[in-house]
């Protein structure tokens, strides 16, 4: 999956500079954990990590296509908005934390991860060889909160609301977990049968989300008693708002802004110099629409350019690490969303820019 | 001295056995859904991908995912690419529990799946009825700093069956493959307290070994084994129960033995039936704790199947008995054509079991299932599950808990209270087959009491009409208890 993801972002041509970006924004995640928890911190990183590449993906051929800035944004206190699209942002990051570590709990990573002593005393707490210990999904879901929320320090409506959208996205690893059984009685009859849950591919998880995203529910606060400035007032008017919200839905406050055109405030690049598809087999309505959506209803147009690609082909591979390849040359026709007017003029600077980036 | 207990007991005495049977049956149910945990448990282990370096240094054959001396560690296969390091120096690296867990002998058996996360490419797809060469090797090792001893080493086919949801296009690359899990391991004692697996992937494109399998992410298993509480309370049980069968077996022998006439033939399956849940109840397994006995599971199985075949044996001629001719009565050899497909299924399955489970015992990564006769047995035994299906008295029972057991979570909740479904499903199963027996032999056992005394006897679900007959049928002292020939009465209706 993680190699799909850059193998797209280095189409769209944002390379470089994203790994660094990523761990910046990352670190955060590892600054709000306590200082027991430091062995998790490196899966916390990875986890987070992943789910940015899920959104990258994700919002591909989106005019908002997840930049790393979002992920910044929402830790920066005094420009966190609560849009559409940072619900998502909350969600996917929060799912992919508590995935990788739910994953890496049963590599052995931790020492303790279902079996721990919170367990002692509970149902199935009499230990390892009694009863066996309970799910990884529980040890990732914990942790995941304990991490990812603690990033979370406000107490208005936004932060209740990254909260909520945090929660949304580890219920989504829960929700799309499979269930599988064994049966193994007397010559594998099924008289005997053990089931368990497992993780589903990461990708499922982002496409599950995606879907939230699109069925998002905009909260609306009873504006007068929120301008009011009294807090207690408002905390009970947005207890009030939730209480219709259904746990497994995104939630957000504010309408998302022109995402079109550039603002450096709000941290995002417009459309201008974004890669398109228009043509080609096998591409679905939605991305065979990225041009209009990106270029032609921002105001922009569409230019063409050939490329020659050299990439390697004819490949004998082993399953794992390619072995023998030969080079082949392509013309590839790319289409890029360009400004209406002075297109040759604009050329050489949105080459820069989209290096830059 | 005539008819047995069943003809001759006052109702009331009856609803009392009854209801002591009911409350010993309700007791099974309760031990398992209060007492013991769910009866086993899956854990899921990620192999790490593990560099093998034993070709430049020749220092350790096995290699640890995790610990002291944890092998050389691959994130993921891109840095394999990048450091330049071939498919034949990759080892996947499991290690049996994870850490700060033992293994343990109460858990009885373990037994291992295998599930391929094998992402699509465009240019590197996965070929139809691909097949997959993995060199196995499972060690283990009783404390934290001693060697690795092998258990076992081999070479093993398994067949890919997978399928890929989206479309293969470009977008769908890095997507993973649904792939059926393949069965990886069975072993019958869990004698170490560590275990650990080292698979590698040979890579031969002359003999087209491990071509065509796609891009390999992830080789996960999972390790299936009897929860340790489960089996403590399974062999309380046995242990309780073993003595309790014993000795209404040899009462009811001494019983017959007392007759002035031969035993009939029902009587003697009876008996047979008893022996062989004797055969079954006889707690063997607490040796299992102390001596590594792999052959435990296939001994179980055989037990187990012992008891199928006499139970369903007992239905036949007990049917039989009711229903054929007075000449052809009390003989075994009646009832071949019944008995003898029995014993024929019984052996076949005695030879499939040993087949997988007797193999296992050298090679415990052999599988049936995915041979090619095992595939096409799997047809024919797989769906031929007449052992579960034979259970028609208590199969009401049996079904309903099956049933409940299968689509409820394993444990219900009830306040405080944790009832483990599945717990109290095998419990109770149990607990049920060995009453029935009992009730079987108590209730057949000749009767003391001389024939008559209890006329008032009305409750046996037979009309006036056929009360009648009880009584003026009666022409041999000796002969086969009224019941028998009341039923062969009802069947020739």
């Amino acid at each position: 999956m993680r190699s799909s993801t850059f193998l797209l972002l280095s189409i769209v041509g944002i390379c470089g500079a994203v790994l660094n970006a990523a761990a910046w924004s990352v670190n955060n995640f590892l600054m709000t954990g306590p200082k027991a928890y430091l062995t998790y911190s490196s899966s916390v990183a990875a986890g987070a990590q992943s789910g940015m590449e899920e959104c990258k993906f994700q919002f591909g051929w989106e005019r908002w296509n997840c930049p790393e800035s979002a992920l910044q944004l929402s830790t920066h206190n005094r420009l966190r908005s609560a849009t559409r699209e940072t619900s998502f942002v909350h969600a996917i990051s929060s799912a992919g934390v508590m995935y990788t570590l739910t994953r890496n709990c049963s590599m052995g990573d931790f020492e303790s991860c279902g079996c721990d002593d919170s367990r002692n005393g509970r149902v199935g707490g009499r230990g390892w060889v009694w009863g066996g210990c309970s799910d990884n999904v529980e040890f990732g879901e914990r942790i995941s909160k304990l991490f990812v929320d603690a990033l979370e320090t406000g107490h208005d409506t936004r932060a209740l609301i990254n909260l909520h959208n945090n929660e949304v996205g580890r219920l989504a690893v829960k929700a799309t977990m499979k269930r599988a059984c064994k049966c193994h009685g007397v010559s594998g009859s099924c008289s005997i049968q053990t089931c368990w849950l497992q993780l589903a591919d990461f990708r499922e998880i982002g496409n599950y989300l995606k879907m939230k995203y699109d069925q998002a529910h905009k909260l609306e606060m009873d504006k007068r008693r929120m301008r009011a400035g009294n807090s207690a007032d408002s905390r009970g008017a947005t207890a009030e708002t939730f209480h219709h919200v259904h746990s497994t839905e995104l939630v957000f406050l504010e309408d998302s802004p022109d995402y079109c055109t550039r603002n450096a405030s709000l941290g995002h690049h417009g459309t201008e110099g974004r890669e398109c598809l228009q043509s080609g087999k096998n591409l679905s309505q939605w991305e065979r629409r990225s041009c209009r959506r990106l270029c032609t209803e921002c105001g922009l147009r569409v230019e063409e350019r050939r490329t020659e690609v050299v990439s390697s082909c004819n490949c004998k591979f082993h399953w794992c690490c390619t072995v023998r390849c030969e080079q082949c040359r392509q013309l590839v026709a790319k289409h890029f969303c360009a400004r209406r007017d002075a297109a040759v003029a604009n050329h050489t600077k949105r080459r820069n820019k989209g290096h830059k980036r | 001295m005539a008819g047995a207990i069943i003809e001759n007991m006052s109702t009331r005495k009856l609803c009392i056995v009854g209801g002591i049977l009911l409350v010993f049956q309700v007791i099974a149910f309760l031990v398992g859904g209060l007492i013991a945990p769910s009866p086993t448990t899956a854990v899921p282990y990620t192999s790490m991908k593990c560099i093998d370096v034993r070709k430049n240094h020749h220092k350790t054959k096995w290699l640890m995912p995790w610990g002291p001396n944890h092998c050389d560690k691959l994130k993921d296969f891109d840095e394999a690419v990048s450091r330049q390091i071939e498919a034949n120096d990759i080892v996947f690296a499991v290690h049996i529990p994870l850490p700060n867990k033992e293994m343990s002998p109460w858990f009885q058996f373990m037994l291992f799946i295998m599930q391929l996360d094998i992402a699509f490419k465009m240019d590197n797809d996965l070929k139809e009825n691909a097949e997959i060469t993995l060199d196995v090797s499972l060690a283990y090792r009783d404390g934290m700093f001693d060697d690795w001893e092998e258990i076992a080493h081999a070479i093993e086919i398994r067949k890919l069956k997978c399928t890929f949801g989206s479309p293969k296009t470009l977008e769908s690359e890095g997507r993973h493959y649904d792939c059926d899990f393949l069965p990886f391991m069975e072993i019958g004692s869990v004698a170490h307290k560590y275990y650990l697996i080292n698979i590698r992937l040979p890579v031969n494109e002359r003999k087209g070994i491990n071509v065509g399998i796609g891009e390999i992410k992830d080789i996960r298993l999972v390790g299936i084994h009897q929860n340790g509480g489960f089996t403590k309370v399974w062999f309380a049980m046995k242990t309780f129960l073993t003595p309790s069968i014993l000795i209404i077996m040899v009462w009811y022998w001494r019983r017959i033995t007392l007759m002035t006439r031969a035993p009939v033939l029902l009587e003697k399956v009876i008996f047979a039936l008893g022996i062989s849940m004797t055969f079954i109840n006889i707690p063997v397994e607490w040796f299992s704790i102390g001596f590594d006995w792999t052959w435990m599971l296939l001994f179980g199985d055989i037990r187990q199947g012992i008891f199928y075949a006499m139970l369903l044996s007992f239905w036949i001629i007990f049917c039989g008995e009711h229903m054929m001719d007075q000449n052809e009565r009390n003989r075994l050899s009646g009832y071949w054509k019944q008995v003898g497909p029995i014993a024929v299924g019984s052996f076949c399955l005695f030879i499939f079991d040993m087949c997988e489970r007797g193999v296992q015992l050298k090679n415990p990564f052999y599988s049936i299932w995915t041979t090619e006769v095992g595939t096409e047995l799997a047809g024919l035994i797989f769906r031929f599950k007449f052992l579960m299906l034979i259970t028609l008295a208590c199969a009401a029972m049996t079904v309903i808990f099956f049933i409940v057991s299968q689509v409820t979570e394993g444990h219900w909740r009830w306040g405080d209270v944790t009832i483990q479904v599945n717990s109290a499903f095998f419990t109770g199963i149990y607990g049920m087959w060995n009453l029935y027996v009992f009730a079987l032999m108590f209730l057949y056992a000749p009767s003391h009491k001389n024939y008559g005394e209890d006329q008032s006897n009305g409750d046996l679900g037979v009309s006036s009409g056929e009360e009648l007959q009880l009584t003026t049928t009666i022409t041999h002292v000796d002969g086969p208890t009224e019941v028998y020939k009341l039923a062969r009465k009802e069947a020739q209706e």
